[in-house]
């Protein structure tokens, strides 16, 4: 290897530090979607009846699991945060560099990463709002979601706009990390592409048909 | 009937102070499998002596004639026009420097990545001319042999959203060239002396997995198998040094 030349130059335990956040930033990635699939058929179990989401939801304010869950969920969704923002241009010079890239190449996996860092800006702002929104106003009970959401129009459009986003950042994720981890070699790449589409599909109907049960919810 | 292909070609001469980075336009009736490689020479010989590319094998072997087609990193001499439209744009590789209008340096680019990553057998053994060459499983050999096969026209470089952000990324035939050495028998290195190489961000962990690589590379090197590869047997390796073995 290359002789250092300053005095600053990368010291041997620091360069170990990127294998180990990239395990992290896998992890916290997984971790993530799997806490959103649940969340989503909790939440969409209104579409099975109100009284089912109440039920589950009490389940988890009563024994606590929400207060103390919410806010490690909120931990790591801001863990993840820091762990992938490692390899996303902050800089204008690297977001020009990355944007000519991808309208360059027409390569449809480098704008899906493109999608995925964009995605996460938003996520990263709307995510923490509805968290706050929702956690600072116990207990979660089906009517009160709807009379949010129908009281101001804005929050039905704040969640059609989140939900969509948060599976489609989603959907890319788990193919990104099968392809980059190697659990999806060459073979499997097309399949898995169409799994991951399927999935962001399936997740974005239950999650907008959740959101059209609360707004026509009467009391 | 022949097609008039139109071909946009970036021109600029870094040597020559009166010149600009600019695209310029040219005409060529299509003939019978015409490819790149024969368009960019009766463009050069019939209309612009001054053209600068690259060409040596025309056979896809040396890996000098990378450049942008359309906006895809390819070789020229691999590139037949009756695959593209009548319109064809061609840049030069962007991350290599620029030697003029389509040529680029590739050679300094790789010469620095052999040098990053020792990319030579690693022995302790002294060569003995008169003993029997060292038998080898065949296995082994096709799959050295497999992963060997780069041919270093720098496609996958130009290809990568990282290497296109960060100078010092390996890149895919620098991952892959590491990973070569990796199942060599021959090489006496250790897990943490790839490791040294190989994990960080610099490295396979620079790698965003965008895959880009994998979709351009002329020769169909397994890319995307190796950089995952790579990645599981260095993670591995991070968390046992990370948890002190």
């Amino acid at each position: 290897m290359s002789l250092p030349l300053t005095a600053n130059h990368p010291t041997l335990n620091a360069r170990r530090m990127d294998g180990v956040l990239d395990w992290a930033q896998m992890l916290t990635g997984v971790g993530l979607i799997a806490f959103m699939w649940a969340h989503m058929l909790l939440v969409g179990s209104v579409l099975l009846s109100p009284e089912i989401m109440n039920s589950i939801a009490a389940f988890f304010e009563n024994s606590g699991m929400a207060q103390v869950g919410g806010p490690l969920i909120f931990a790591l969704f801001l863990a993840h945060f820091v762990l992938a923002a490692r390899k996303i241009p902050f800089r204008l010079e690297g977001q020009k560099t990355i944007w000519e890239h991808a309208k360059l190449i027409h390569h449809a996996d480098t704008w899906l990463w493109v999608v995925q860092a964009a995605s996460a800006m938003v996520i990263l702002i709307m995510g923490a709002i509805h968290m706050w929104a929702v956690l600072s106003d116990l207990p979660i009970v089906a009517l009160k979601a709807a009379e949010t959401l129908q009281r101001n129009k804005w929050w039905l459009a704040f969640y059609l706009l989140l939900a969509p986003l948060v599976h489609v950042h989603l959907g890319i994720g788990l193919y990104r990390i099968a392809v980059k981890w190697g659990f999806a070699g060459r073979a499997e790449r097309r399949g898995l592409k169409r799994f991951a589409t399927l999935i962001v599909l399936v997740s974005v109907g239950i999650s907008v048909l959740t959101l059209f049960r609360f707004w026509f919810m009467v009391a | 009937m022949a097609r008039n292909l139109k071909f946009n070609i970036f021109r600029y001469n870094p040597q020559d102070p009166e010149s600009t980075p600019h695209m310029e336009t040219f005409s060529l009736e299509e003939t019978d499998s015409l490819t790149l490689f024969i368009a960019l020479n009766r463009i050069r010989e019939e209309q612009d002596p001054s053209l600068q590319f690259d060409f040596c094998c025309r056979a896809g072997i040396c890996g000098s004639c990378g450049m942008v087609i359309n906006g895809r990193p390819g070789l020229a001499c691999h590139t037949k026009t009756k695959d593209l439209p009548d319109e064809i744009t061609l840049l030069p590789l962007p991350v290599f420097q620029l030697v003029g209008d389509l040529s680029v340096d590739t050679g300094s680019w790789f010469r620095e990545l052999y040098d990053t990553v020792e990319s030579w057998i690693h022995t302790s053994k002294t060569f003995d001319p008169n003993a029997q060459e060292e038998r080898m499983e065949d296995a082994v050999a096709e799959a050295i042999y497999e992963l060997d096969r780069c041919i270093e026209c720098g496609c996958c470089i130009a290809a990568c959203g990282t290497a296109r952000m960060r100078p010092d990324f390996l890149g895919a035939a620098g991952i892959n060239k590491v990973g070569r050495f990796l199942i060599d028998p021959r090489d006496e290195r250790t897990e943490q002396d790839y490791y040294e190489i190989l994990g960080t961000d610099m490295g396979i962990f620079g790698c965003m997995g965008l895959l880009a690589c994998e979709d351009v590379c002329p020769k169909h090197m397994p890319l995307q198998n190796q950089l995952g590869f790579l990645r599981r047997k260095m993670g591995i390796t991070a968390l046992k040094n990370f948890f002190g073995k």
